[in-house]
């Protein structure tokens, strides 16, 4: 058994510490960044003027009330997919395991359609649903995918996942045939966004993320020790196969969640990892801190931009990180030759 | 330029093999020689005598035939269901259209089982759709136009002119506008005018409705001043969904709530949930209607009219 | 199907030598002396069938519909002495769409047994990898008017070709390795995918309704100069996968093995890629995305035929009967609406594909 050997460019000039330390300033810029710039009235200026104390009724409610707890859910949605993203690439040691790419999306949109049809209507659509649709399609995924490790296909796992979002989408246009009224709802849902998200809404699925963050911590150590090989893994008393199983249960919340309250957002979970390995280096469980970090950076900026590029309306945040997400699974692929992780 | 329709009528004519349709159909181009042409969207189409065996593959088509007192053979169903829209079944006789498919997968066979004599259709008909159709019956589609609030009259008079019953349709027309000063007059009386919005709530926020829709134009018929807040660009029946920090552009005198679900009172309630919209005069003074949004932002004609403006006058004139 | 152990028998130059078990030996003389050709049984038998089946489906497909016609009438109406109503159902709505159904079929089927070996990935179908999503988002973009006055058909032919040039252009550089191929595909997909939700989701419900075809896959009034276009391409292309049939044979081994036995692996796998591509984007003209039966058709015929050669023919002939009959289901089981046959193909092809994927693991074909 070999060491895995990891194609993405190592730039550990700076000691680890340093590097965190960086990042973490640069999410507390950003953060501050969203709090100043939306698509309304209120520009940078009046809301710096609010936050060192001027009274201002109106920049007090869009400041506080819309863009704090869209920051916080933007915070809160990059943690969670680039964290799940690391995991399931880790598990699957494979860098092309997007959640995404694995039927999540799919999986979500077709539950809501389903919902839709039964009679519930996208203005009062429970978020319950889309996390649940979100958990099946991504286990069917991984469990049809029987990714198993060293000497599997890393393609197999990203075609398998392609099939089955495919087959989901047909399925959801055969109710969208009949149903007009989901037809005509569903076009807003399927693009992922940050906008109008409340903090009721991060707190219905905070129970799944705390119990993912608690498994996270539990698993990381064999989940390295998996790394090193199924007989390192077992030989030093570690279950590999149960492992892999907690790993899709944690991705699968983890998803789940984020999807629900944001929709589906495409390629997050493999840019911040492919990022995430550039500083970390193969340690795993590095890589996992270095996520924490950088998932929200990414998806804040992505909403940043979709907020002003379109004003008054805003661009869907799901288009956005398609657009950016391509060119990096490209970028992956296109490495000398594929990673095995 | 003069489309040349070789229609099933004329190929039944000229068949050595007369059908029971086929000698009805003669009789009818003998009793009433006089041919109308019409302008639509596949340029002129020549019509004959008064169309007896109609088909309509579209909404609009449906209302202003029934509003002219044709009950057509068959029709495609409406949104989210598997018959005709509720508002027009009111209106039909003992004899319902036949279903001819859903109006994204038209069933062209279907349409030629009725044999009709004459097909109303969408203006989005597609090429290859119109070629097939055209071959079965003359085939009406009105031409595209920018939106305006009054293009459902023009649709309305060219599918009245197309079943050769143009007095009824002007008669219903007339009726709209009656009904609709009435209520503008009463409105005024009450003093309940001034601005209105018309959206659709998504999760995200706020989607304003062009104010040149239909349903827009009789709401401003009816006396108000509907705004669209300059959001919606010239080609667009809706905007984007409008972000919630910029929600104090649909605050005006009156909100009206297009949902697409039975229960409007439901998305009124979802939408209260979001600060942002709670804060708004128009919500605080309860003046946000809930309104279905299938007939408000999809249908088109007539009796489409009528039934919108009965909405108005329910919210603005209780 | 020519096969290449007649090399060995013909050295023998003689032709009283019986067949390999399982051959047929087709032998004549000629100038040159004794001339034979080897015919495998099972691939004639395979091929016959499905042919037949294919030639049943069509004129059962031709009979039923929301006007019956008998089969017997179906025959009378295509040698034009039927009566009039009977005649323009047959030749006029259902003829042009078995024509569609038929080769797109086939099309789909070919383009995807030829991606699936090139790929030695039975997953890997042109479905799968964006251009499909090209086509789409072309299609649709001339539909809810992107400032394009250019016909959907001629545009989702363009959006095919886009997606194929970009997926080519990114996956390039050392060697066209299969997989990279794919992957590149899949993130071009999955941008254009973004781009018609993003489409579908600024215009109304009855323009979001006009490009409904071009999102799922139907065959209800299809453009003629397309199928036209399609028809030629699929002759051409079906020829031409049949002169490459030995190599695709040996594409399914590794390089190393192929360029041993004398393929140029590289060309070859370059030559079979566009090919693919070609007859996908032309499918995509006439029908919209349908690529669930770039799936089912070679499935099928790996199923029947045997594994000493790649089933060109047979997985063209089992996608056009795929297409018809998931047509004639669609157009017949909820009379009188109409399911869009991507979406019969879709739920018919869905549990199989669940079932190719749970299947324990085992090696391409």
């Amino acid at each position: 058994m070999t060491v895995p050997r990891f194609a993405t460019p190592n730039v550990r000039r700076a000691t680890p510490r340093t590097l965190m330390l960086l990042l973490l300033t640069a999410l507390v810029a950003v953060s501050l960044v969203s709090l100043l710039i939306g698509a309304g009235s209120v520009g940078p200026g009046r809301a710096l003027a609010l936050l060192s104390g001027a009274q201002d009724s109106e920049a007090r409610f869009i400041v506080w009330e819309l863009r704090a707890p869209r920051t916080l859910i933007g915070i809160v949605v990059g943690m969670a997919l680039g964290v799940a993203g690391a995991l399931l690439q880790a598990v699957a040691r494979n860098p092309l395991a997007e959640p995404g790419l694995l039927g999540v999306s799919a999986g979500a949109a077709f539950a809501v359609a389903l919902a839709l049809v039964l009679g519930a209507s996208a203005a009062t659509l429970r978020i319950s649903v889309a996390q649940l649709g979100a958990l099946v399609g991504c286990v069917c995924v991984l469990s049809v995918a029987r990714f198993r490790g060293v000497g599997n296909d890393p393609v197999r796992l990203v075609l398998a996942g392609a099939a089955f979002s495919g087959l989901l989408a047909s399925l959801t246009s055969l109710i969208l045939l009949y149903d007009q009224r989901a037809a005509d709802e569903i076009r807003f849902w399927v693009i992922g966004s940050l906008a109008g998200r409340r903090l009721d809404d991060l707190l219905a699925v905070l129970p799944s993320m705390l119990v993912a963050s608690v498994m996270v911590a539990l698993i990381a150590r064999p989940l390295a020790a998996l790394a090193l090989g199924e007989r390192v893994a077992s030989g030093l008393g570690h279950h590999p196969n149960l492992i892999r199983w907690l790993v899709i249960a944690c991705v699968a919340l983890l998803v789940g969640a984020a999807t629900a309250i944001a929709g589906p957002i495409a390629f997050v979970g493999l840019v911040v990892p492919f990022v995430a390995r550039a500083f970390a280096g193969p340690d795993i469980r590095r890589t996992l801190w270095f996520c924490l970090p950088i998932g929200p950076l990414i998806v804040l900026a992505a909403d940043i931009i979709s907020r002003v590029v379109v004003a008054p309306s805003e661009l869907p945040l799901g288009v956005l990180t398609a657009l950016c997400g391509a060119p990096v699974l490209i970028a992956v692929v296109r490495a000398r030759r594929l990673p095995m992780l | 330029m003069l489309v040349k329709t070789t229609s099933m009528a004329a190929i039944l004519a000229k068949s050595g093999r007369l059908g029971m349709v086929g000698v009805l159909l003669s009789i009818f181009v003998a009793g009433t020689a006089q041919a109308r042409t019409l302008e639509t969207a596949f340029g002129d189409v020549d019509v004959e005598g008064t169309p007896e065996r109609v088909v309509t593959l579209y909404e609009g088509a449906l209302d202003a035939a029934v509003a002219a007192g044709v009950n057509p053979l068959g029709a495609v169903t409406t949104r989210g269901g598997d018959n005709v829209a509720s508002y027009i079944e009111a209106h039909l006789g003992e004899n319902p259209p036949a279903i001819m498919g859903v109006v994204r997968e038209i069933n062209i066979e279907a349409v030629l089982a009725q044999q009709p004599d004459l097909i109303l259709a969408p203006a989005q008909l597609s090429d290859e759709q119109y070629q097939l159709l055209s071959r079965i019956a003359p085939t009406v589609v009105p031409p595209t136009q920018p939106l305006a609030p009054d293009n459902w009259k023009a649709e309305a008079r060219l599918y009245g002119e197309a079943l050769n019953r143009q007095a009824a349709i002007a008669e219903a027309i007339e009726a709209v506008e009656q009904r609709a000063a009435e209520v503008a007059k009463a409105v005024e009386e009450a003093s309940v005018g001034g601005s209105a919005f018309l959206v659709r709530w998504m999760p995200g926020g706020p989607m304003v409705m062009s104010e040149n829709l239909f349903s827009a134009g009789l709401l401003a018929q009816a006396g108000l001043d509907v705004q669209d807040a300059g959001l919606v660009g010239e080609r667009g029946v809706h905007s984007d969904v409008l972000s919630l920090e910029n929600l104090s552009q649909v605050d005006g005198d009156w909100l009206f709530l297009a949902t697409l679900n039975e229960d409007g009172q439901a998305a009124v309630d979802a939408a209260k949930q979001s600060s942002a919209f709670t804060r708004l005069n128009v919500v605080q003074q309860e003046h946000v209607v809930p309104v279905d949004g299938q007939l408000w932002t999809s249908a088109n004609g007539p009796l489409a009219a009528q039934a919108i403006l009965d909405d108005i006058e329910a919210a603005l004139l209780p | 199907m020519p096969f290449s152990p007649e090399d060995q028998f013909r050295a023998d130059g003689n032709n009283n030598v019986p067949p390999p078990q399982g051959y047929w030996r087709f032998a004549w003389r000629s100038g040159n002396g004794a001339n034979s050709l080897l015919f495998e049984q099972r691939a004639v038998v395979v091929n016959l069938g499905l042919f037949g089946a294919l030639l049943l489906a069509s004129v059962i497909y031709l009979s039923l519909g929301s006007v019956k016609v008998a089969p017997t009438a179906v025959l009378q109406a295509l040698f034009g002495n039927a009566d009039i109503m009977a005649s323009f159902v047959v030749q006029e709505l259902r003829l042009p769409r078995l024509a569609a159904a038929a080769s797109t079929g086939a099309a789909f089927a070919l383009a995807g047994i030829l991606m699936q070996t090139l790929a030695r990935n039975r997953l890997a179908t042109p479905g799968i990898i964006g251009i499909d999503n090209g086509a789409t988002a072309f299609a649709v973009a001339s539909i809810v008017g992107l400032g394009v006055s250019i016909a959907p058909p001629a545009m989702a032919l363009a959006g095919a070709t886009t997606a194929a040039v970009l997926t080519f252009g990114l996956a390039a550089g050392n060697g066209t390795q299969g997989y990279r191929f794919i992957v590149a595909g899949i993130g071009v997909g999955a941008v254009f995918g973004a781009i018609t939700q993003l489409m579908l989701a600024r215009v109304a419900i009855d323009t979001a309704n006009a490009a409904y075809p071009w999102t799922v896959g139907s065959l209800s009034a299809r453009p003629s100069g397309a199928l036209q276009l399609l028809m030629l391409g699929l002759v051409l292309g079906l020829a031409t996968a049949m002169a490459l049939a030995r190599s695709l044979t040996l594409l399914r081994f590794k390089d190393a093995t192929a360029s041993g036995l004398g393929v140029n692996v590289k060309r070859r796998r370059l030559e079979v890629l566009l090919l693919s591509v070609a007859l996908t984007g032309l499918a995509v003209a006439v029908a919209g995305p349908v690529g669930m039966v770039g799936l089912i058709g070679p499935e099928i015929a790996r199923s029947l035929a045997s594994s000493r050669s790649v089933p060109v023919l047979a997985a063209t002939l089992a996608g056009a009967l795929v297409m018809v009959l998931a047509d004639l289901a669609g157009r017949t089981l909820l009379a009188p609406i109409e399911i869009p046959v991507g979406i019969v193909t879709a739920v018919v092809g869905g549990p199989w594909l669940l079932w190719i994927l749970m299947r324990p693991q085992r090696s391409f074909t």
